[in-house]
Order: structure tokens, then sequence, then C-alpha cells
């Protein structure tokens, strides 16, 4: 006896699932925290100015850096923003070229440079971190800088006070999360000013220029 | 002596299946998989993607057609599971919009009932990429979110959903409706996150047809 049949079972189903993921990865970015100032000047001025939310992009004239400038100082403030969501690290690394020739031309040196007080303000921002700023802060400060009494040049002493410091790219800031879960069209964030001053003094004839990049990573 | 038979298992009084193919926009390095077919099971993977603001785009949106059918008054309910992060600004359920959109005939076999109507179920009756909010906090939510979601949570009801006791599921033998699930792209902590979502189709209120 051969016994032969066929059974048809239809596949229906009380219940169906859906499984979701979403990936977010580290995320850090600087901008322009704003306008330029310039004070101190005789002649040059902010030939591209920074735009608040932009990406930076500045070009500065400091003019008259010979005796011909009678101020104190030359000094340039370029507001910066910083924003992550993972731990960050602000590296600044710069080149200086002058076209003179003697040990009295316009070096990395001469240049002060800071970072002044670190904000973290705003709808988004998480206030509670603490940053810290490997600069002296601002150049001009009576400690960051004096006379050298044995060759009468005026030097930036403090630490990380002046670019001959930042040849190669070296932290100038580092610290926690600065936003939490916010999107990005909200334009808060971490802001610092960068300060830049030159002293006017008998420096060799000639031009300088003066290129500084910074870079923000998330180590 | 030679017997041959053929028997055929009827189909059950609820189902539940693919309402067509899922679609994904706003993602990077997202995607979605489902099946096109409505008499394949429900089974529906999302990839998100990029949810940093490495991802330019405003919102993350994923709309996946489900279809039901049933020769009873029913009811479709859904549980979540995962998306519990310890962080609280990494992605948490409130961060995923969900709701529900587009009660449609799946084809000339649903029933038309006129004595009752296929309900959703508050929060869920919107599309949540249309009902974005920014907290005081800064933080986007919408109307409804996979944290409306607790334990079995019934999301859609409604009379009988199929002209015919069919043997088996067709083309047009129900009810379709969109599932639709956004996350918008913000500055969250890093990491991956991911939860599942179970939809069960069981007999609902007691409603004329």
């Amino acid at each position: 006896m051969l016994v032969v049949a066929a059974v048809t079972g239809l596949g229906q189903s009380t219940t169906g699932t859906v499984t979701m993921s979403a990936t977010v990865s580290k995320f850090v970015e600087i901008n322009s925290g704003g306008a330029v100032t310039l004070t101190g000047n005789l002649g040059g001025g902010v030939t591209t100015d920074g735009v608040l939310n932009s990406p930076l992009a500045v070009s500065i004239n400091l003019g008259e850096l010979g005796p011909g400038n009678p101020n104190s100082f030359v000094t340039a403030r370029v507001p910066l923003k910083l924003r992550s969501n993972a731990p960050y690290v602000l590296s600044v690394s710069a080149t200086v070229n002058s076209s003179g020739t003697s040990t009295s031309r316009i070096g990395a040196a001469d240049i002060g440079f800071g970072l002044g007080t670190v904000s973290r303000t705003g709808t988004g921002v998480d206030s509670s971190g603490t940053d810290t700023n490997a600069t002296s802060g601002d150049p001009t400060l009576a400690a960051n800088g004096s006379v050298n009494a044995t060759t009468g040049r005026y030097e930036f002493t403090g630490i990380r006070s002046n670019l001959s410091s930042f040849a190669s790219a070296t932290t100038a800031l580092s610290g926690p999360i600065i936003m939490n879960a916010v999107p990005r069209s909200n334009a808060n964030g971490l802001t610092v000013p960068a300060f830049f001053a030159v002293k006017p003094q008998f420096f060799e004839n000639g031009t300088t220029t003066i290129s500084v990049t910074f870079t923000v990573t998330a180590p | 002596m030679l017997n041959a038979g053929a028997s055929t298992t009827f189909a059950q009084a609820l189902d539940i299946s693919s309402g067509g193919q899922p679609t994904i926009t706003g993602a990077v390095n997202g995607s979605v998989t489902g099946s096109a077919s409505v008499t394949t099971d429900l089974v529906v993977t999302i990839n998100f993607g990029e949810v940093s603001p490495l991802n330019p785009n405003a919102i993350v949106k994923v709309v996946v057609p489900v279809a039901i059918r049933s020769n009873q008054p029913y009811q479709v309910s859904v549980t979540s599971s995962g998306l519990i992060n310890a962080n609280g600004q990494a992605v948490q359920a409130s961060d995923v919009g969900f709701g529900i959109d587009d009660v449609r005939p799946l084809g000339g076999a649903g029933k038309v009932c006129t004595r009752s109507t296929h309900t959703i179920r508050s929060p869920f009756d919107n599309d949540p990429a249309t009902t974005v909010t920014v907290g005081t906090n800064g933080r986007v939510s919408y109307s409804s979110s996979l944290a409306n979601v607790s334990g079995s949570t019934v999301i859609l009801s409604g009379p009988e959903l199929s002209k015919n006791n069919s043997a088996k599921r067709q083309q047009s033998d129900g009810y379709v409706f969109d599932a639709i699930f956004t996350l918008t792209p913000q500055f969250f902590a890093a990491g991956v996150s991911s939860a599942t979502l179970i939809f069960t189709i069981s007999p609902g209120p007691n409603v004329p047809c």
C-alpha cells in the first residue's frame, strides 16, 4: 500500500519584528567666535575678519612694528568657538618668516601668544566641564614678559607665551565634552580668545609673515 | 491500494505581515531592509546610520508599511526593548520619534466597515517628522517616541479587516498602516545604540463593522 499525502502549511503570523540601530561618532569642530579686535596698530588692519560660527579664516596686517609705532603693544584678539561630543584637544602650530637676515629680525619668539578665558555658556553647552589652558593667557600681561637685562630685547617669557613654543603642533587647550545632545543648528559652544602681540622695537627692517593653524581633535 | 490526500491548514483569524517596501531618507551610511511583498512576514532591520553632527541632514526618517488582516475586531500592540543608555547624553528612547499614519485598505478585499473606525491611539497618531520641537534644554523631542511604549502598548484598533476568511494571505485582503521612525542628528555622546520592537495583532475591543 502506498499512501501519498500533501499538506499545505500557510505562513501567517500574529507578530512582526523591527530592529534598529544608530551610530554616533566622535565629532569636533572649530569656528570663528566673531570679529577680530586689533589695537595698538599703526597702519595695517584686519584684512579678512572673523565671522561668528563660520570657518576660521582670519588675515591681519599688524602694521608698523618698528620704533615708529609709539604704542606699547600691537595686539590682535581672535575669538574662537569650539564644539564637540567627545573630550577634545586644541593644538596650535605656527610658522614665522622674515625678510631680514640678522638676529634682530622678527622671529617666532617675538610674537606673543596665549589663550584667554574659556567660557562654557548657553543652552546645550556642558557648563560643568573644566578645561586646561596650556598657555599663560594674554601675553601682554606684565607677568608674561620683560626686557632681557643682557640684550635689552623685550621677550615673552611666560610658559608657552610666544609662537616659538608652537613650531610644531602643540596642545594649547584641552577638556571634556563641550556639547550636550542638541542639534548642530544650536549655535552655542565653548568660546575662548586667542591673543597675538608684538612689542614695537628696533627690529631689522623688512616684512614678516606669520601663519598660525588651530586644530581640534577628539583623541 | 493507493491513497492520496491533501489537507489545507486554514488561516489564522489574525495576521500581521509586511505592508510593502520600507524606505529611509536623510541617512548617512544608513539603510533599511524588509520585503516589498505583502505576503511575507514582517521582519525589518533599520540602520539609522550616523546621527552625530557628521550627518548634515535635518532628520533621518524611516517609513515601515505594516499589513494587518483579521476576521474579527482587532488591536495592534507594540513592545520595545533596548535604548537604555546610562549616559543621559547618549541616544535614548525619547530621541527616536515613533508614530502611526495612513491606515488604508490593502486592496479590494479589505473590509469596509461603516459603523466603526480604525483608531490610532494617542499619542501615536502623527508623523513624528512633522512634530519636531526643541526643548528648553536644546534637545529635540517629538509628540510621540519610543519612550511612550511602556510594556505592551496598544497603538491601533478597529473592526474586522478582511472580507474573505481566506485560507492564506492575499495581496488585497486587509489593511496597511505606516509605522514611522525618526532620529534627529545631534551632539549625542559617541557610541552605538540599538532597539527591538515587536508588533502584535490580537483580538480587540468588540466594535461593530
